[in-house]
């Protein structure tokens, strides 16, 4: 009897309609709330999205207090490489009893953001930041140097290109 | 006076419910399967040649890239093949954390899992629940080591770095809010008479079936075999932890889906016992700067989420390299049993069986 | 009030027929919208809100636009509207493809049949008994005459609406057909033993307010299950009510009966191959077909323009505010919510249940509903016998 009573009334699918219609109403009354709510998403663009400490993110060339590459070429970080992605050239600069990179290539569209460069540096002198838009329209745009072609290597790639937050 | 004609059809390569690359020929008749092979290669990139070409410390990277749904548990695999060749004991501390993330690691599969086979079932609400707590561990992941999918977590010997701080108040918060999430799933799924209608009796595999095609993990468990590796050849610090193995005896979709859930609160429950008992002290094992190999031989098996997943490594004598290296992807021996799963049934029923094998077409290829 | 000549009814016919398709253009939109949405929070998600990505260019613009929107309480609703206007238009300007072996003719007149099927059903529905309004005097050759509040009040209305329903089917069959493919085909072959299955049930359920209230016409049933029996009538044929819209949802090939465009086993079913506007057609039917049944269901179970039963309203009415009593008593207001309610429902459900399989779906309707509604036809009559 009781398992008739259960087959003709639907308490089953009640019981699904009852979660989903709770949370459809709980983010139906806080849809317009941008602090405190309850849908889970945010919307991308403009609300920035954040990351922990240790994001792992575009590689970038660290310089010292003077404004000195701190690279020293050393190229630990051209051997680990998973994907050979990193190129160096050796050369001498006036004043400076290190070697200095010459150039320092990276070719961003390889790179899987492993940081087992970071990782190799003996000389902290690489850093992956905390950038994730990494996309570009273009292919030279992921070929990054010390200077030259787009974009260069110390700074962060521009900001902005995909976020919008003004608030 | 008729022609009785069978209809062959592709399911995929580019179809909404083979969960990637995955291309089943099938031939139907009417709507019953008669036949069944699915047909594999899509994704192949080769990943075991390029371990071979890359040194022991590089070649961590690209098992993150196989089973990218349980990149930690790919990890753990890796250093622990090559901590076995190259005979390092890792600290305990470090066995205690890899333990903990490798069951957070769990938990995101699972989820994943139970959000994509509960679409293809029709259930779409499901789906973005389970990402929500799965967020939260990919949260976790980043907090660790940086990345949320492609984890490189762990290093041959310990850990790159211990825990970050503050790592231990997300587990807490995690901990706290993730049986009523559980109990939502269920309260859901468990007791409607469509899903019920839609997995039970449906793509039976039985024990006996499933030993002999070599199936492994929930599948193999929800046909009553308890063989859990982490039971049966506890590793990292499985051997200190106090956990159930579920099983079930019915052997069809529904019981592989009690058993992955049930495995979710076994994995909570291990990850609280790793946060009781953390032990202080290093993470990584004093390691010679260049790592040679020996003349050496390992397999070594772990429980990822799928199943047994083995790294099998030769080296050779001073080499920077494997010799030879060759994954047991579970998936790929899951897959297997498609053919016996699918065929009579009905052409929703692959796609159920697709689901519930919990298939990475990352790991398949290789 | 002068009788109208026999131009003069054809003209106020085109109006009355004007009307209703603006109420079809204006709700149905709203649902595919309301879909996005309400399945948006269902998932704890917000649905649409914006109309592409990117912050440049005129898009651009209309996204940080709704972006400020976002914080008002009512208009933080309604973001997203931009992209269904941006949908539709993307659907009339997308390229036509036309499969190099399809049934070119079938593949060209199966969207029509279906758009057609759906929309010609609602002429015998009936939104206010009687009079709607009178035409201002002012109004050129029809002024002063009155508009009624359906298009056609025919005594076998109910035949009507059951017949034409039918006929779309056969939009989805030889949509499957003629696209010469193999997973329309599925789709086509599952939507045409479907469509015959569960259209004996619904007529079944359907047959128990005609027991109750002796006619076919569908204003009159909705006003004697309105008026003349308890709560709209909604106690007695509660069994036919759920059994209407289970079928309603089967009928409509929503979840969890969606078979024909199963996404997850034939990818898009039925309509695999359509593209561009003619894609648009199907999917405008589904909602077209949603409103009808819904209206079929505020109608004759859910009381229909009447807001409450047993002339209750008249009590009520000198309390709700003018506007609502504006055109007199029983209110097309109160019938659109009915509709509305009940599509929210469609969606609801879509959002929260699994599919069904193709052969549980026919177990379903051969095994349940129709025993169910058989059951249900006796009930009525034995309410008829003792009670009306």
């Amino acid at each position: 009897m009781n398992k008739i009573l259960r087959t003709l009334i639907p308490f089953d699918i009640a019981k699904g309609l009852s979660i989903t219609g709770k949370h459809f109403a709980k983010v139906f009354f806080t849809a317009n709330r941008r602090t405190v709510r309850y849908h889970i998403t945010s919307e991308y663009p403009e609300v920035v999205a954040k990351v922990q400490p240790r994001f792992r993110g575009r590689l970038t060339l660290l310089k010292d207090e003077q404004g000195e590459i701190k690279c020293v070429c050393c190229l630990a970080c051209e051997k680990i490489c998973p994907t050979q992605v990193i190129t160096i050239e050796k050369g001498k600069k006036e004043g400076r009893k290190m070697p200095f990179p010459v150039r320092y290539d990276f070719e961003m569209e390889r790179c899987i953001f492993c940081e087992f460069c970071v990782e190799s540096c003996g000389f902290d002198s690489i850093i992956l930041n905390h950038q994730f838009e990494l996309a570009a329209y273009n292919r030279e745009d992921f070929s990054l140097g010390m200077e030259g072609l787009g974009q260069n290597m110390y700074e962060p790639s521009p900001v902005g290109k995909f976020s919008v937050a003004d608030d | 006076m008729f022609k009785n004609e069978e209809m062959e059809i592709n399911l995929g390569p580019q179809h909404p419910s083979t969960h990637g690359v995955l291309r089943v020929k099938l031939r139907l008749d009417g709507e019953t399967i008669t036949h069944c092979r699915p047909m594999i290669g899509y994704l192949h990139r080769g990943v075991e040649k390029i371990c071979e070409n890359q040194t022991f410390f590089q070649g961590q990277v690209w098992t993150d890239r196989m089973d990218y749904c349980s990149a930690v548990a790919n990890n753990l695999g890796w250093a622990e093949a090559n901590e076995k060749l190259f005979g390092i004991t890792v600290p305990r501390r470090a066995q205690y954390i890899r333990t903990m993330l490798n069951e957070f690691n769990r938990l995101a599969s699972h989820l994943i899992w139970l959000a994509t086979h509960a679409l293809d079932i029709g259930a779409m609400t499901v789906f973005l629940y389970a990402f929500r707590e799965r967020e939260d561990i990919l949260d976790m992941n980043e907090a660790f080591c940086g990345s949320r999918l492609t984890t490189t977590a762990f290093r041959i010997g310990g850990l790159r770095e211990d825990l970050p701080p503050g790592f231990e108040k997300m587990v807490k918060v995690f901990l706290a809010k993730f049986p009523s999430c559980l109990e939502e799933y269920e309260n859901l799924l468990s007791e409607n008479r469509i899903w019920k209608k839609r997995t039970v009796g449906v793509a039976k595999l039985s024990a006996e079936d499933a030993i002999a095609l070599g199936v492994t993990g929930p599948v193999l468990r929800a046909a009553g075999v308890p063989y859990d590796i982490r039971k049966a050849f506890p590793y990292a610090a499985y051997a200190e932890m106090d956990f159930e193995v579920p099983t079930r005896t019915e052997a069809d979709t529904y019981a592989r889906y009690l058993v992955r859930m049930e495995e979710m609160r076994q994995s909570a429950r291990i990850i609280q016992q790793c946060m009781d008992g953390m032990p202080e002290g290093p993470v990584m094992a004093k390691l010679p700067k260049i790592l040679r190999s020996e003349v050496n031989e390992v397999y070594h098996a772990t429980e990822a989420p799928k199943g047994e997943l083995g790294y099998y490594l030769i080296g050779e004598k001073g080499g920077l390299n494997p010799y030879r290296f060759h994954v047991r992807a579970p998936g790929f021996i899951n897959l297997q049993s498609l053919p016996k799963m699918a065929e009579g049934g009905l052409i929703a029923d692959i796609v159920a069986a697709i689901g519930t094998l919990d298939i990475v077409l990352g790991e398949i290829d290789r | 009030m002068p009788t109208p000549t026999l131009t003069q009814s054809i003209v106020i016919t085109l109006i009355q027929c004007v009307l209703v398709v603006i109420f079809v253009f204006v709700v149905v939109p709203l649902t595919v919208f309301a879909e996005r949405k309400v399945l948006g929070y269902l998932q704890q998600r917000l649905g649409s809100t914006r109309v592409a990505s990117g912050h440049v260019g005129i898009t651009g613009w209309m996204n940080r636009g709704m972006w400020k929107w976002g914080r008002i309480p009512v208009l933080s609703y309604w973001r997203g509207i931009p992209g269904l206007v941006a949908d539709v238009l993307k659907l009339i300007l997308k390229e036509d493809v036309i499969p190099a072996k399809a049934d070119k003719f079938v593949f060209f007149i199966s969207p029509a049949i279906s758009m057609v099927s759906a929309v010609v059903v609602f002429a015998a529905v009936s939104f206010v008994p009687g009079t709607f309004f009178t035409l201002p005097t002012w109004f050129p050759f029809v002024g002063g005459l009155p508009v009624s509040g359906g298009i056609a009040d025919i005594n076998v209305g109910l035949l009507w609406i059951l017949g034409v329903a039918s006929v779309g089917v056969y939009g989805i069959v030889l949509a499957g057909w003629a696209s010469n493919s193999k997973y329309p085909l599925l789709g086509g072959l599952r939507s045409a033993a479907q469509m015959v299955s569960y259209e004996v049930p619904l007529a079944m359920s359907l047959l128990a307010p005609v027991v109750l209230t002796g006619s076919l016409n569908f204003g009159e049933m909705s006003k004697v299950m309105a008026t003349g029996l308890p709560f709209w009538g909604l106690v007695p044929q509660i069994l036919g009510f759920l059994i209407y819209l289970t079928c309603g949802f089967a009928e409509t090939n929503r979840l969890p009966f969606d078979m024909p465009e199963a996404e997850n086993e034939l990818v898009a079913g039925f309509h695999t191959e359509y593209s561009g506007m003619k894609f648009g057609f199907f999917y405008l039917a589904e909602y077209i077909n949603m409103t009808v049944v819904s209206a079929l269901a505020a109608g004759f179970f859910l009381g229909g323009p009447w807001l409450l039963p047993f002339g209750l309203q008249g009590l009520l009415n000198p309390y709700l505010p003018s506007f609502l009593t504006w055109f007199g008593q029983p209110h097309a207001i109160f019938f659109v919510v009915k509709i509305i309610f009940l599509l929210f429902t469609y969606i609801w459900v879509r959002g929260t249940i699994p599919r069904y399989r193709y052969d549980q779906v026919m177990s379903v309707a051969w095994k349940y509903l129709i025993p169910m509604a058989l059951f249900n036809l006796l009930l009525a009559a034995v309410v008829r016998c003792f009670a009306v």
